[in-house]
Parts: C-alpha cells; sequence; structure tokens
C-alpha cells in the first residue's frame, strides 16, 4: 500500500461535481479525496494519535503511508510479548520499552522524512491539558478504555478540534467522528459499560457461570489471600462499630476470623477447612434460607470426603507430590495433578484437588503477597483456584462448569484481539480524518465492521447530529482569562457570574471543588462555602481553579449553565483590565467588549482562537433570549455598566 | 479533567435535592479534611416511617457512584453488620431498583432511591434474603422486633 494509491485513485472527477452544490466548506466526497489541494492539506496537517498499541500500530503506518508527515503520539504503556502477534510494529527485543516510543521510530524507518513525536505518558496528565490539543487539526483515538475516551473526548471538546474515535473487539469494530457542534460526541450516546452484577445474585443465587467466576475472583480470590476488607464477603463489622451484640452476632454468623489461618494450621488442613466452609456450611446456610427457594433449585452442599483424590486417581498418573509434606515450591496445581489441557472441562474430584492444592500452594510458596495479593488473569496459580472454586459453587448449583480457558477469559474479560479487525478500522479512521481535512464534513460517517454469519462487512451511516440533552457537549462553553493567583472567589462570583452573567445564586465546580449559594443549604454548608470566597481561585480545594480547568457554573435559581475554560495570566495587568478578567466565547454577542478583545491579543493569546470560539452558536443565543425579560434587562444592564470607566 | 456525564448528572441531582426533598431525610456529597467535595459519594441520613419499628431512628446511608452512572446503579450502603433482612453483613442494600438486571433505570433519581430503601425498612423483601435475620423475622419475631427498636434507638435522632 502506498499514499499514491490511497490518495489519488479513482478517475478525475468532472470539474462540474468540483464545484456543483459545494460551497467553500464542503467539497463532495469522495472527489476531494483527489484533489490537490487535499494532498497538501494531508502533509501540512498536524494529528495526534492517542494510543500506540492494537489499532494504534496500525494506524500509525496508515497515515505515514497516506502521507500524513506531522505526527504526535501517546502512550502510557510498555510492550509486552503477549502483544507481538498484532502489534506488528514491535519486536522482541522491545519488550519492556514504551510503545510510543518504538512505534514512532518504526514508522519513521518507513517514511525517514515525517516528523513524528512521542510522548511517554497517561493522557490524563496535566501537560496535555487543552491548549496541547489545540495545537492538532484532528485527534485520532485507539485507546482500550472507556475513562480514557471520555476524558479526549471532554478535551477535543473544549479545544473545538475534531475526533475520531475507534474501538474493536474481536471481529468487531468501529469508527466515529466527533465534531462540536455538527456532530455527536462521544458521549451524546450512553455506552455499554462491562456488567456488574447485584451483590444478592453473587453471594446468595448464582445462575450462570459467569456469576460463579465472579464471585471466585472479586469475593473468594481477595478474602483467602488479598485485602480481605475489600470482599464483600468479609463479614467481620468495622471496629467501634456499636450496635447491639445480639443483632452482631445472629447477623454475623461467622467468626470474622475464620478466613484466617489459625497458628500453627498446616496449609492443607487450612486448604480443607475452607473447602467445608464455602462449600458445605456456608451453602447449607443459604438452603436454609427457604424463602429464597421457592422458585428457585437449592444449592447442594458438597462432601469432601467423597471427592477425595482416592476417586480421582483412576488414570494413575496421581502424582507422589500431592502427598502431604511434600514441599510446595511448583507454581501450578495443575502440573502437580497432571491436569495439563486447558480447554477441558474437570470433574468434581479434579476441581476439589485442585482448589485443595492451589490454596495450599498459594499459602507455603508465595506467604509474601499474603494480605495484599490480587487476582490477574496472567498468574496461572490464582486463575487455578478461581477456576477450580467456581466450578465447585457451580456444582453446588447446579451450573455448568467451566474450563481453566474459558475461566481465564472471563474472569479477565479477555475478548481476543484480531489484527485484521485493528487493520481495517485503522484504515477507516485515516479515511474518516481525511473526510475532515477536506472539510467535507457532511460526508463524515459512524462505521461499523460486523460479523454476518460468515461474513465480515462494514456498515456506514452519516454522523448523527449532537444529542441536545447530552450532558458533556449541549452545554455552552466560554473562555475566561484571569490571574488565578490573584483573583479570589469572591471576585470571581461577584464580578463574572452575578456581574457579568447575571446570576442569582451560582453553584460552581471544578473537579472535587465546588462552591453554592441559594436556598437549601445547612448551616455547615454555608460556613463552608463562606470560607472558600476568600482564598484566590488557583490555592481552593481539589487542586484549584487554575489555567486549563474546566469551571462548570450552574444557578441555583434560573436555568443557567455553563463552562468556563479558565486561562490564567500571571501577567495579567490590573490597570489595562479594571475588571480583572476577559469573558470570551459562544456567548451573546452584546456581551462581548471590543475593547477587551482587543487587549487580550496583547496578552500572546492567539486571536483566532477568540474568533473561533466566538464565531456562532445559535443554541446560547436562543437560550439567552428565552431567558426572563427580567433577567435579560439584568444582563444588559450590567453590560452596561462595565462599559463604563472605572475610576 | 473531571467531569463528564456522571458528574453533571449529580450536579443535577444535587440542584434538584436542594430545591426539593421528603421532609427530614438528609443527602449531600462528601466533604473531605481539605474543604473538598467528593460528588460521588453521598452520605445520607434516612428517618423510620412513622408508626413503625423504625420511626424516631435516622439511619445512615451511603451512595457511591461509579463513571457509569446514570447507566448503572449507586452501590448503597448502611453502616456494616446493620440489621435488616435484605441488608447483606458489610451493609449492602438488596433493592430490586438497585439492580442493574432488574429494576434499575437511569432515569431513577436520587430522592427515589432513597425513598424506595426507607419503605423497605418496614417491609423487607422475604423473597429475597440477604442475611440469616430474616428468619428472625419470620420465626421469632418478638426477638425481631426487639433487635430493630434497639437499633432504632442506637441511631436515634438527636
Amino acid at each position: 500500500m502506498g499514499r499514491d494509491k490511497t490518495l489519488s485513485s479513482g478517475t478525475a472527477p468532472p470539474d462540474t461535481l468540483h464545484t456543483a452544490g459545494s460551497s467553500q466548506d464542503v467539497l463532495a466526497w469522495p472527489w476531494a479525496a483527489t484533489g490537490e489541494e487535499l494532498k497538501q492539506r494531508v502533509q501540512d496537517v498536524k494529528v495526534l494519535a492517542v494510543g500506540a498499541g492494537g489499532i494504534g500500530c496500525e494506524l500509525l503506518k496508515t497515515l505515514v503511508m497516506s502521507g500524513f508527515k506531522h505526527i504526535e503520539v501517546v502512550d502510557l504503556d510498555t510492550i509486552e510479548t503477549s502483544n507481538l502477534n498484532r502489534q506488528f510494529l514491535f519486536r522482541k527485543r522491545h519488550v519492556g520499552k514504551s510503545k510510543a516510543l518504538v512505534a514512532a521510530e518504526a514508522v519513521k524507518q518507513m517514511r525517514p522524512d515525517i516528523d513524528i513525536t512521542a510522548y511517554q505518558g497517561n493522557v490524563n496528565e496535566s501537560r496535555f491539558d487543552v491548549d496541547f490539543f489545540r495545537r492538532f487539526d484532528c485527534v485520532l483515538n485507539g485507546l482500550d478504555n472507556l475513562e480514557a475516551r471520555r476524558h479526549i473526548n471532554r478535551l477535543c471538546l473544549a479545544a473545538e478540534v475534531p475526533l475520531v474515535e475507534s474501538g474493536t473487539a474481536g471481529y468487531l469494530g468501529q469508527v466515529s467522528v466527533h465534531i462540536k457542534g455538527r456532530t455527536e460526541c462521544f458521549e451524546c450516546q450512553p455506552k455499554p459499560t462491562s456488567k456488574t452484577f447485584p451483590v444478592c445474585t453473587l453471594r446468595n443465587t448464582p445462575d450462570k457461570p459467569i456469576h460463579c467466576v465472579v464471585w471466585a475472583k472479586e469475593m473468594l480470590f481477595p478474602l483467602l489471600f488479598g485485602a480481605p476488607e475489600a470482599s464483600d464477603l468479609h463479614e467481620a463489622p468495622p471496629a467501634g462499630s456499636g450496635i447491639d451484640a445480639a443483632a452482631v452476632t445472629r447477623n454475623i454468623a461467622d467468626d470474622p476470623s475464620c478466613y484466617q489461618r489459625a497458628e500453627g494450621e498446616s496449609s492443607t488442613h487450612f486448604a480443607e477447612r475452607m473447602f467445608r466452609h464455602l462449600y458445605c456450611t456456608k451453602i447449607n446456610e443459604l438452603r436454609n434460607m427457604e424463602d429464597l427457594w421457592r422458585s428457585r433449585r437449592p444449592p447442594q452442599a458438597l462432601d469432601l470426603d467423597a471427592l477425595r483424590m482416592p476417586a480421582y486417581g483412576d488414570g494413575g498418573d496421581q502424582p507422589a507430590a500431592i502427598e502431604a509434606g511434600v514441599p510446595a515450591t511448583a507454581s501450578s496445581a495443575c502440573k502437580e495433578l497432571g491436569l495439563s489441557d486447558a480447554h477441558s472441562v474437570w470433574n468434581d474430584q479434579q476441581n476439589a484437588a485442585v482448589f485443595l492444592r492451589a490454596v495450599a500452594l498459594f499459602l507455603d510458596g508465595r506467604s509474601h503477597e499474603l494480605g495484599s495479593a490480587q487476582f490477574d488473569k496472567d498468574d496461572l496459580l490464582a486463575v487455578e483456584l478461581v477456576t477450580a472454586a467456581a466450578n465447585l459453587r457451580a456444582t453446588c448449583f447446579g451450573i455448568s462448569r467451566q474450563s481453566l480457558f474459558e475461566t481465564k477469559g472471563m474472569a479477565g474479560n479477555i475478548i481476543h484481539a484480531i489484527a485484521t479487525t485493528n487493520a481495517i478500522v485503522s484504515g477507516l479512521i485515516v479515511v474518516e480524518a481525511m473526510k475532515l481535512l477536506a472539510r467535507s464534513f457532511a460526508s463524515c460517517q459512524t462505521s461499523f465492521l460486523q460479523v454476518s454469519g460468515s461474513k465480515r462487512l462494514v456498515s456506514r451511516m452519516s454522523a448523527p447530529e449532537p444529542s441536545a440533552a447530552c450532558m458533556v457537549c449541549s452545554t455552552a462553553q466560554a473562555r475566561l482569562v484571569l490571574n488565578a493567583n490573584k483573583m479570589s472567589l469572591q471576585q470571581l462570583v461577584d464580578k463574572v457570574l452575578k456581574g457579568r452573567l447575571a446570576l442569582i445564586a451560582p453553584s460552581l465546580w471544578c473537579g472535587t471543588f465546588s462552591y453554592e449559594e441559594g436556598e437549601g443549604l445547612e448551616e455547615d454548608e454555608i460556613t463552608r462555602n463562606r470560607k472558600l470566597l476568600l482564598l484566590p481561585l488557583a490555592q481552593l480545594p481539589g487542586g484549584g481553579v487554575v489555567h486549563n480547568s474546566i469551571l462548570h457554573v450552574d444557578d441555583q435559581e434560573q436555568c443557567f449553565k455553563a463552562q468556563l475554560i479558565i486561562t490564567h495570566r500571571e501577567d495579567w495587568d490590573d490597570e489595562q483590565h479594571p475588571e480583572g478578567f476577559y469573558l470570551g466565547g459562544d456567548l451573546p454577542p452584546a456581551l462581548t467588549e471590543p475593547s477587551v478583545e482587543a487587549a487580550i491579543s496583547e496578552t500572546a493569546s492567539p486571536n483566532e482562537d477568540v474568533v473561533s470560539l466566538t464565531s456562532d452558536d445559535d443554541g446560547v443565543a436562543a437560550e439567552a433570549a428565552a431567558r426572563p425579560v427580567a433577567k435579560r434587562k439584568a444582563i444588559e444592564g450590567n453590560t452596561d455598566s462595565s462599559k463604563r470607566p472605572r475610576t | 479533567m473531571s467531569g463528564g456525564m456522571a458528574a453533571a448528572r449529580l450536579a443535577e441531582e444535587r440542584k434538584a435535592w436542594r430545591k426539593d426533598h421528603p421532609f427530614g431525610y438528609v443527602a449531600k456529597p462528601e466533604v473531605e479534611a481539605d474543604g473538598s467535595t467528593n460528588i460521588v459519594k453521598w452520605h445520607c441520613k434516612l428517618p423510620g416511617k412513622a408508626g413503625t419499628l423504625w420511626e424516631g431512628g435516622m439511619f445512615p446511608l451511603t451512595l457511591e457512584f461509579s463513571h457509569d452512572y446514570p447507566t448503572k446503579p449507586p452501590r448503597v450502603k448502611f453502616p456494616a453488620g446493620f440489621y435488616h433482612p435484605n441488608v447483606f453483613p458489610q451493609g449492602d442494600v438488596c433493592l430490586s431498583i438497585l439492580n442493574p438486571q432488574k429494576g434499575w433505570r437511569p432515569s431513577i433519581t436520587v430522592k427515589q432511591i432513597l425513598v424506595g430503601v426507607q419503605g423497605l425498612l418496614d417491609e423487607p423483601n422475604i423473597e429475597d434474603p440477604a442475611n440469616e435475620c430474616y428468619r428472625d423475622f419470620k420465626r421469632n419475631r418478638p426477638q425481631y422486633d426487639k433487635t430493630v427498636k434497639l437499633q432504632t434507638k442506637r441511631y436515634a435522632a438527636d
């Protein structure tokens, strides 16, 4: 593949098509792709690739081979052996090195004339702020988690940089385009979240294999080896909880120390005691809550003695190591027991044997981890224990058992990555990026890579419009320039929020800082809020309201909502800007003062920013128009007064 | 950058709660020692219903919201060891409207959750017991009543 193919395949369009129906900003796609203008633009623009993993490797390759020359890439991760099968820019010698740096070097070798900058870092870091994002013509996501995607979405909205978002899961893939004000943002639609299960189902009434796996991984494992307080099975009341003793003993049936190894207790004995406790005592306790089982099958307790090894050894290969007294140094219970096929489903005896052995091995061989161990899908012994423990529970509840391989996948939320899916998706990302660069916004599409029967196909739809109800992108944004070290919260509230924006009872929040006025507050809250007023913005709790902070503003008494993106200017001059601030953005034009706008250009702020921010937003104008007349007057009145020279 | 769907929704919930909430209830985001606010963890107090064993108590409840709120319900907890047939030993409340597979809908408000939990206090769901104290409820009501009353006393409103 080469850029010539991507950029100039197909016949040249007739001139009429070039001009017909296309105003300056909309060039019909795909004809735009063949124009010289786009070819030049692709070489001139600067793009940010977020993520240099499965999608990222493919994306960087496709970008440079399509002619992109100015690329920056961010990734926090280092290369692991398990990445090498699909993240083809990496070789074995790179294991342990930064994905971003190695990927950048690799594509630089493909096209030495490109200018690529790599950052090993988390996109949540403050260095990747709104100003950082403003430098790019578009942002291309190849991320693997929702939190980072949401974060990038918000930064791109704030920086007004278009975003091409992507994701793959096995054979499925998706690419979408997010342009502030034109298409929906990443958070306009709720995202399917990883499934969580209610505590009641997990503890009392599991009916699917996954319920048993989650129980074993998230409740049992931490209880036995990790921090027991973190487990929902942990039954000890916190110290000093003074409910009367009768209630405690009745409600908390267990001795809290029951899950701890007794002084001098052998690991084998502990394992057997746990087995009896979990699969006999606790199951019988549940069974006795007969109301639970009116419309469900009651669980059956397991008898450890009936599941003893003699029943299992029929294959004749029971290793001697299982005999008590043999030092446990092995890292796998399965290996000792000769259960080497990860795809076979163990019977009850085998599960019991693996459970007992794995618990003992953990206690004897990994005692240093006790109290802090965390489940890891790549920890074989942990997976063995979880598989056996989940299967035993499944047997109690009449649920089908799973192989070690299946359990590992479920416990680790593993969806096996497919290199081809990543490659197709990265191709689609670059196509959408080119549409953005051609300013062919109307042709931007959301693409889905699907599997239909034995076929894989790409289905596409026009990028949906923003959702008016979206709490992330439907809120008006404005830029507020001030000196965060000098301006106090009191001044912000009085001058900007009440004075300029005509708020009555402002509520503010920014990260973990919040400030509230108006009705419905208690005495202690009023006192706390008052104390905050004296502080300079930069010293407010939760890290302060500083450069690049996004301050959320609401009004308890009115329908008003806005986000103020803070620009801090240390050299902000009180004499030149007697108000102490500049407010620019998509607010009604009447609020913007030309004199101050001129002032902002003096303070080395790129003027285009302000212009593009103020460009247009019908939504906000409409909102302002819909405000009660009295409030409108207040706004105008304040604008007038602020125009008066101060002495 | 903070914020997003969960925080924005919680700001709305906070605004709505301040405007109007059921008499006697308390619900507010956690405030840390340094004066910062943790909007995803709310400390609440539920009054026991008049005319029930729970009358006179102000029962502490925490709501912990995840990033996936309101797609997912908050985790709702009484103090550990709370005596009620549908409260797990760690304090988690077992209630259908808080179950993502059953009754939870993103439109359910904080107010509805708290009113729902208050209702559960005196009307436990015996179909879905969370611990052994439901046996007292069924078979040894005097014992159950006595323990509930003791607990109510312990959480008595000032």
